[in-house]
């Protein structure tokens, strides 16, 4: 009997392994947070396992095989040609495509600054939201340069220009692969589906200020569709708020993420600023505690042997 | 030189560049010939360098492209995006399989033209599988395995040069890929775990393959060109341990499918010399 897993997935999430997992049937409760040191294994997505020996798993072909070996498949039914198909598409995303939204997210000035990086700052706690976004702005940059073999590669036209190139290919390929079938093998969706939709359904739904990518997955109808169709299937509740990186926590939980934290922060700031003033001022001499003299005016009523000694002391 | 604008390449002006070096100075010689000079020196050439240089020459021959091999120490350099091999027409330069197949075909040569979409997405999705796996696995198994590093890889890369400046390269092309095996999350991974995934590889090209004599139809394309390139050195060549040959033999159909196109265009060219021939001899490391 297979075990139900319990996945924690962050909103920013990978949108592809979730996917997987509606599409093979794996009984999940997802969780969605914004605080990546909250996951269990300190990056996000994570998977948590009921196994204690396999503890919770991130990278996401582990979460994929895992999953597989519980018994949750979703390309059981594939014939051996359309398994190697998968094999090669998932390639070639990998290669054209991935890298482009990457940039496009991440690389790309105007996207990052005005959308990624905002989101960010809003919605993960601090001290994350200053460190994260630009840490993993300069990891993607610096694996473009090396991926790329040019150690100057610098974001701009002509970067943007073949990496769109690429994607735009790569999309062409897929809309033209996909035709006008429901999904890419059959009727039932499999680990091909998951990966594109986890793809390009954020593509579809984040507003980017610098959308060209966005223009031609809208002009491409059946891929449209196709992400829609499957967003409608097996994601119904997040219609209205699609699972994206934008809208990423539930309403109430981001306010009440958020909420504790400012008023904390708030009162941990006014705290400082007084005990540092206190403090500047008892130093250059501003306020002196005079304690010895109010303690004797304090003690006078009911202890005078008290008052003896200090008046010794003095 | 009649490289007019009136007739297309047809004629003999495509010479082909792949870094090896032969007594450190450069020889252009026809591909009938190489046969005999390539063992004079050690050879500089690696693995997934040959590979891709015999991808290009079986593409430009399957297209009835006449080419001209020649060996440069410094073709790397020469190569505009770094990487071999390279065509050099003319005055125009084009490096690496992808866009020297956009070339020939703006000039009118293409081996893909009678496919209808949904085959063109499936080659080119399995061209990047094969990029995306057998390559890097050739060059993780190169340079990141320190057995064949130290013993094959380093020595071959740095024949040309002197000391210091044959240490200082070949350490740095060591990094550069190691570096670059990180970025593509290939460095957490075992020896065993990248057999593995070349078998797979070699699966999904078996499987697609099934018992046609080519990938797509009767006729070859780019596809089989790379396919054939990458699979072919693997045989052919000797490693430290002879693991990659081992899975890539397991499937006889691409067993076949190799000697298929050696037969059909690269025998031709050798002047009676054994069916290995073009490997430049039984190892060619």
């Amino acid at each position: 009997m297979p075990q139900p897993v319990r996945a924690v997935l962050a909103a920013e999430g990978d949108l592809h392994n979730w996917a997987y997992a509606k599409f093979a049937g794996a009984p999940l409760k997802v969780y969605k947070i914004t605080n990546p040191w909250r996951s269990p294994t300190g990056v996000l997505p994570a998977l948590k396992t009921a196994e204690k020996s396999i503890g919770s798993l991130s990278k996401p072909s582990n979460i994929i095989i895992h999953l597989r070996k519980q018994k949750y498949n979703a390309d059981y039914d594939l014939s051996a040609k359309e398994g190697a198909d998968t094999l090669a598409f998932v390639s070639l995303l990998e290669e054209k495509l991935l890298p482009a939204l990457i940039y496009t997210q991440w690389v790309d000035s105007k996207n990052y600054v005005d959308v990624t990086r905002r989101w960010y700052a809003e919605n993960i706690p601090f001290p994350l939201n200053f460190l994260l976004p630009n840490r993993i702005h300069t990891q993607q940059l610096e694996r473009l340069r090396l991926v790329r073999g040019d150690p100057t590669l610098e974001p701009g036209e002509q970067l943007e220009k073949e990496l769109y190139h690429d994607a735009l290919e790569c999309m062409t390929l897929l809309s033209q692969r996909l035709g006008s079938h429901k999904f890419f093998f059959g009727d039932s969706p499999s680990s091909l589906d998951a990966y594109v939709f986890g793809h390009l359904a954020p593509l579809l739904k984040i507003k980017l200020p610098n959308g060209k990518l966005q223009q031609h997955l809208n002009s491409l109808d059946n891929l449209r569709q196709y992400c829609t169709n499957i967003l409608l299937l097996y994601f119904p509740s997040e219609g209205k708020e699609p699972p994206s990186r934008k809208v990423s926590v539930h309403p109430e939980g981001s306010d009440f993420d958020s909420e504790p934290h400012k008023r904390r922060n708030q009162i941990l700031s006014v705290l400082f600023a007084l005990g540092s003033m206190l403090g500047y001022a008892i130093l250059t001499g501003i306020v002196s505690i005079q304690q010895v003299q109010a303690q004797p005016a304090l003690a006078e009523p009911h202890h005078v042997d008290e008052r003896g000694e200090e008046d010794e002391e003095e | 030189m009649t490289l007019m604008l009136s007739v297309p390449l047809t004629l003999s002006n495509f010479s082909c560049y792949s870094p090896v070096c032969i007594d450190s100075s450069h020889f252009i010689m026809s591909l009938a010939a190489e046969a005999f000079v390539s063992q004079i020196a050690e050879d500089q050439i690696l693995l997934s360098d040959c590979a891709s240089s015999l991808a290009v020459q079986a593409y430009l021959r399957m297209c009835n492209l006449p080419v001209q091999v020649s060996y440069r120490p410094n073709a790397e350099y020469m190569s505009p995006s770094g990487k071999v091999p390279f065509v050099h027409v003319g005055n125009q330069v084009v490096s690496e399989l992808g866009p020297i197949v956009q070339f020939t075909k703006a000039k009118g040569h293409s081996l893909s033209d009678g496919l209808d979409d949904v085959q063109r997405a499936e080659m080119k999705a399995y061209m990047e599988l094969v990029n995306n796996m057998l390559l890097t696995a050739e060059l993780y198994i190169q340079w990141c395995d320190d057995n064949t590093a130290a013993e094959i890889s380093r020595p071959r890369y740095s024949s040309p040069y002197s000391w210091p400046l044959n240490h200082i390269l070949a350490y740095q092309k060591q990094w550069e890929v190691r570096r670059k095996m990180t970025a593509v999350g290939w460095a957490g991974k075992n020896l065993e775990q990248v057999y593995e995934d070349v078998s797979q590889c070699c699966q999904a090209l078996s499987q697609r393959l099934g018992t046609q004599p080519y990938f797509f139809n009767k006729q070859p394309t780019e596809l089989d060109a790379l396919v054939f390139g990458h699979l072919f050195t693997i045989l052919t060549t000797r490693l430290t341990s002879d693991e990659l040959s081992e899975k890539v033999k397991s499937y006889s159909n691409l067993l076949a499918f190799c000697r298929r196109i050696e037969q059909s265009y690269f025998e031709d060219s050798q002047a009676g010399s054994s069916s290995r021939g073009y490997s430049k001899g039984p190892s060619l490391f």
